[in-house]
């Protein structure tokens, strides 16, 4: 190991992680029995022993920017055993939630998302936008023409929608990519000065290599199923990514068909598609999972006192399950014919993913993109985890 | 006292199915003494009989052959009787079953050479219990001619104050004397205090000034502050006491006994008494003789000696690692408190504000000891001024380095909330130096939680070292025995004033002296005044034992004193050197002179007097001899196989209850060994072992407690002196051409019971390979 390590204690950051859900830290004995009883730490440097000292110490350099804060899933077996109730489980949430604002700018927009006051400001920039671009532009139709029956573009245009959901993909994207970039950097470097990897490089070929050994582990929950604490989570986080996922291909299809038919000589082709196209069969059942699984999610939250569950939490399993009721309430009651919930459903519908996209790598969903980065770095690090 | 015998046994508790009770009776029927048997003897009718007897026949002398004498002991008191209690039931019955021992047949009854074990071993114990009562007498008490039952209480820190106040409570007249101008000692010096009550997790103001405010409304507390002790003389319940000013000479200042070096002459010869006396008196000049007391002397009954503790003071060089000496900002955690007791918390180099502060707790340098004299009330200190950083400083930080973390029972609530404190950082870990850097200092720790070296910036650094007590720099009581002024090897206690830590806290080696608080081990201001309410308890338990003349500790209410028969005394000083307590002093020629008041009843002089002049009226050389004496050795005449005999001498504190549950559990161990119990094995005196093979024993072991170090005998030294005369023994044996082997001794502790079946049958074992006495049958 190097020279001694000069440490400095940041007292805020010790205070920011209680804040944040982590305020039994200095709990702490160090006893490890959280790393042992994690089933997925690893058997050399295991977590999160060495984390929650870390963050008692108030070493942020030692956390935000260490890649073994993504391994842990939170399922709580650590918390569960902890003769301190130190919650080791929920300060290394803490600690990741943290992380996530670390690397994400504009800061503003950080604070933002962990503010519940804040939450009809994010909320209103979508629709005062939705509106007055749509009534300057004259794509959005308060009288739509009902004659072809419930027809959504008619009401809100394709172009208003993808006018400002394309944007905000990309700002989604450029934003995680400045703030990957970093932590790339840094989980690297922790993981050399840690001595947890003997890799000196990140090399691009063996890094995606990594990439695609690490996706059947995160589609099958693997790791997930080593818990014990929170077994029934399991099966909703499934239903719930898989709903993501399974309306991720939709969208994209419809996207590339919606857009693709404007070469076709008989115009563009328009939803609502018909039941019988297995591309409806499958957002349908995706519909169907997302909300299943959400609701899932949301009563085991409930039901778990020991454990932390707060705004930062419930706003990402809300919007998921908005997402979802929205989604499928606008095509029901498309079906049933009730043109004006089903259009403000539809609206609604919008307001959401439009909250879901820009604001992803400000909110906890941002998971996805770091827990997913950090596991490939460690599949390609070569840690026995 | 007329005896009139009556033995008394009893067939309860399988005692009769196991033995001839018939047979039993013929033993002292052929002595002449009257006889009788009971199913229960326990029973309220076996009990009755005793009384009726006792009142109508005038039976005094009562031989109890039932169970073992410490259970029932309260039934079986008569008053005015003696009582010997012959244990049939734990050691015969119980512990030699008819399974392994079998009872002879109707035909092996006329056989001669049929060996009923445990019928001969019945009757031999009783025959002892026989031969004791033919010898011993009851008691008178000591009475002393004037006594005092004032108190002394030496220090007026938080502990001596407590215990005044509770002794003044219940109704004592007390003297507190303190050395400094007032009272309070350390306590008064601290900004804050640790917990004293539930939750036990926030620090206190001091409590000390409460405590002498609460002081001045007891009338019978005498406080003399700028007072030390010159010497106290005498006994519990007449303690002469000479008190002075600190630093004043008198002739009454306490003399110190002569090193061993001045004790020879030129040739290396030992000095005879009154030369030795004379060097002595030479050797102290201008003080008086411990004998001569002094008439203007204060008088009192008891004391409790709560000297306290002063902070450990680095020597010259020590912890240089640390700074420690060289570096203005690296100090102790005395200074520190008196640092923070005086403000916020400054660097002394500079003054400027310290508020990254490093508390270490363990010198480090390859092994894990703290620091000297530092234990758990160290390491409640650094949590404590940790919290002062924090106090003084929104932004201050304080970590604590340590390799042990002590918070005992509910000061762990004080840890836990020291611990919550973000800006306060805990870990085990070695500190491997601290150094200069700039205007700041770095600390660098290896082995720490953290999982690696470390480095820490900070502005001051503290060291965390002891308590160390009073008793380690001087005597303070400042005895007028002829054993010295102090305690007597209390280096295996790091020179706290203690005797038997785990079983006797309070207690000293000096009968009438309690110690307390910190001078006793480190503690906490809560600790010291539980610890003083103990003291005072045991001072007014010594005041109203040494009232009546019994014994306080550990024989309570024994009345019994060592009887001297001085006509024939070599003044050998041997039992004034030997007694473990300092009980007897000796005077220009060597005569002793006994001071039963101090005396524990032990016996160490009976045991190692040569000329064997000391005695107890109910112990004594020619009790225990005679029941030696009265045991049956078969020899070849008896028997064409003649089963061993084995002495076992057994020490009652320890070794008897255990003997005792061995039986409990029916372990058993060979039916060759008879037992003999004694006070302390320092009270066995080698003529009873050499009175044992001179009459053909086979062998002779004793059982008592641990010595050592961690010593367990409960007369300090009883052990540890018999083994010396063991060893010394072994000498004597080899001049009789006896194997050493045939005398050996052994240490158990009360729980290791389950140890003697088999130390009891390895050692017969070892003396049969030897096989039989020479002796026997002579």
């Amino acid at each position: 190991m190097a020279d001694a390590y000069l440490i400095e204690p940041d007292l805020d950051f010790i205070k920011e992680v209680g804040a944040l859900g982590g305020e039994d830290l200095k709990k702490c004995y160090q006893c490890a029995t959280c790393s042992v009883a994690c089933a997925i730490s690893p058997e050399t440097k295991p977590f999160p022993r060495k984390e929650m000292i870390a963050a008692s110490w108030g070493l942020k350099d030692r956390l935000v920017g260490n890649a073994d804060i993504w391994l842990c899933h939170n399922c709580g077996d650590c918390s569960t055993r902890c003769p301190r109730e130190a919650k080791p489980g929920d300060v290394l949430a803490a600690v990741r939630t943290y992380a996530i604002s670390e690397y994400a700018q504009p800061k503003w927009l950080v604070n933002a998302l962990k503010e519940p006051k804040k939450l009809p400001i994010l909320l209103a920039i979508p629709t005062v936008l939705f509106i007055v671009v749509g009534l300057v532009t004259g794509l959005l139709d308060f009288t739509p023409d009902l004659s072809e029956g419930i027809k959504h573009y008619k009401f809100f245009s394709t172009w208003l929608v993808d006018m400002h959901m394309v944007p905000a993909a990309i700002f989604m994207v450029a934003v995680f990519a400045l703030g990957l970039k970093r932590f790339l950097g840094d989980i690297h470097q922790n993981a050399l000065q840690e001595g947890k990897t003997k890799k000196e490089k990140i090399e691009v070929v063996g890094f995606i290599t990594a990439f695609l050994k690490v996706i059947p582990t995160i589609l099958k929950h693997s790791k997930f199923s080593d818990c014990t604490e929170n077994k029934d989570r399991e099966i909703a986080h499934m239903l719930t990514i898989f709903g993501f996922i399974g309306l991720f291909i939709v969208t994209s299809i419809i996207f590339l068909v919606m857009w693709g038919s404007y070469l076709l000589p008989s115009g563009p082709l328009h939803g609502p598609w018909s039941q019988l196209n297995p591309v409806k069969w499958l957002a349908n059942a995706s519909g169907i999972a997302l909300i299943v699984g959400t609701v899932w999610l949301i009563i085991n939250r409930r039901a778990k006192k020991d454990q932390k569950s707060d705004y930062w939490d419930w706003y990402l399993i809300y919007l998921a399950f908005g997402l979802g009721v929205t989604g499928m309430g606008t095509e029901l009651t498309r079906l049933a014919g009730w043109a004006f919930i089903c259009y403000l459903l539809y609206f609604i519908h919008l307001i959401l993913v439009f909250c879901m996209i820009a604001y992803l790598p400000f909110s906890k969903l941002a998971h996805l993109v770091y827990r997913t980065v950090a596991m490939t770095y460690n599949e390609y690090a070569g840690r026995n985890f | 006292m007329d005896k009139k015998y009556g033995v008394y046994i009893c067939e309860g508790c399988g005692i009769g199915e196991a033995l001839d009770i018939e047979k039993l009776c013929d033993v002292p029927k052929e002595e002449g003494f009257p006889v009788k048997t009971c199913p229960i003897l326990c029973s309220q009718e076996g009990v009755e009989l005793l009384k009726k007897d006792i009142a109508n026949e005038g039976v005094n002398t009562l031989v109890l052959a039932a169970c073992s004498r410490r259970v029932l002991f309260d039934v079986f008191r008569f008053d005015g009787c003696i009582v010997d209690r012959v244990n049939l039931r734990e050691q015969v019955v119980w512990s030699h079953p008819r399974s392994k021992y079998p009872a002879p047949t109707e035909e092996q009854k006329d056989d001669e050479d049929f060996i009923d074990h445990v019928q001969m071993m019945a009757e031999d114990y009783l025959k002892m219990g026989m031969a004791r009562v033919e010898k011993v007498n009851l008691p008178e008490p000591y009475k002393l001619e004037t006594f005092n039952r004032k108190i002394l209480v030496i220090g007026g820190g938080i502990t001596g104050i407590s215990a005044a106040i509770e002794a003044a409570k219940t109704g004592y007249e007390v003297t507190i004397v303190e050395k400094e101008s007032a009272l309070g000692g350390q306590a008064k010096k601290w900004r804050k205090q640790l917990p004293g009550a539930y939750p036990y997790d926030s620090l206190i103001p001091p409590t000390v000034e409460d405590k002498i405010k609460d002081l001045q409304n007891y009338s019978n507390i005498t406080v003399k502050t700028e007072t030390v002790v010159a010497r106290i003389a005498g006994e519990p319940g007449d303690f002469t006491v000479t008190l002075k000013k600190p630093g004043e000479k008198t002739e009454f200042d306490v003399p110190y006994p002569l090193p061993d070096e001045m004790k020879v002459d030129e040739k290396g010869k030992e000095l005879d008494a009154e030369a030795l006396h004379a060097k002595f008196m030479e050797y102290n000049k201008g003080k008086q003789d411990i004998l001569t007391l002094d008439q203007n002397g204060e008088k009192f009954g008891a004391v409790i000696l709560a000297a306290g503790w002063r902070p450990y003071q680095p020597e010259e060089g020590e912890f240089a690692h640390l700074g420690y000496g060289q570096i203005a900002d690296v100090v102790t955690n005395h200074q520190f408190e008196d640092i923070a007791a005086g403000g916020k918390i400054t660097r002394p180099s500079d003054g400027k504000e310290a508020k990254s502060v490093v508390f270490i707790q363990s010198p480090g340098q390859g092994d894990d000891k703290d620091f000297a004299y530092s234990g758990a009330v160290t390491s409640l200190v650094a949590l404590k001024q940790a919290k002062y950083v924090r106090e003084d400083y929104s932004d201050g930080k304080a970590y604590v380095f340590y390799q042990h973390m002590r918070t005992v029972g509910l000061t762990e609530n004080f840890y836990k909330s020291i611990q919550q404190d973000q800006g306060i950082f805990l870990t085990k870990g070695e500190v491997t130096g601290v150094s200069k850097n700039g205007g700041s200092l770095i600390v660098e720790a290896d082995n720490t939680l953290l999982g690696e070296k470390i480095q820490v910036k900070a502005d001051l650094v503290v060291l965390g070292t002891g308590m160390v007590p009073a008793t380690k720099d001087s005597p303070v009581v400042n005895l007028a025995y002829r054993q010295g002024p102090g305690f007597r090897d209390n280096a295996i206690f790091d020179e706290y004033a203690d005797s038997n830590f785990i079983c006797f806290p309070y207690e000293t080696q000096r009968t009438g002296i309690y110690a307390a608080g910190g001078i006793r081990r480190s503690m906490t201001v809560e600790e010291s005044i539980e610890d003083a309410t103990g003291a005072a308890l045991k001072a007014i338990q010594c005041l109203e034992s040494v009232n009546r003349g019994v014994s306080v500790h550990p024989r309570s209410g024994d009345m019994t004193i060592p009887d001297f028969f001085m006509q024939r005394c070599t003044q050998c000083k041997r039992c004034t050197e030997e007694c473990p307590f300092g009980a007897i002093d000796d005077d220009e020629k060597g005569t002793p002179k006994p001071n039963p008041a101090r005396c524990r009843r032990c016996g160490t002089c009976m045991g190692c007097c040569p000329e064997r002049i000391i005695n107890f009226c109910d112990y004594s050389i020619d009790s225990i001899g005679s029941m030696v004496k009265a045991v049956g050795v078969p020899s070849e005449d008896d028997y064409d196989e003649p089963p061993l005999r084995i002495l076992g001498l057994v020490c009652e504190n320890d070794a008897l209850p255990a003997l005792d549950i061995v039986g409990l559990n029916r372990l058993s161990y060979s039916a060759d060994v008879r037992f003999i119990a004694v006070r302390c094995l320092g009270s066995v005196n080698v003529i009873w072992i050499k009175d044992a093979l001179a009459q053909g024993m086979d062998g002779v072991f004793l059982l008592g407690c641990k010595h050592g170090d961690d010593y367990q005998c409960h007369f300090v030294k009883g052990s540890e002196l018999a083994d010396i005369r063991m060893k010394k023994i072994g000498d004597a044996l080899s001049s009789l051409a006896l194997e050493e082997e045939r005398v050996a001794q052994f240490q158990v502790a009360i729980d290791e019971y389950d140890k003697i079946p088999q130390i009891i049958d390895d050692f017969v074992a070892s003396v049969e390979e030897m096989g039989p006495n020479p002796f026997k049958g002579f």
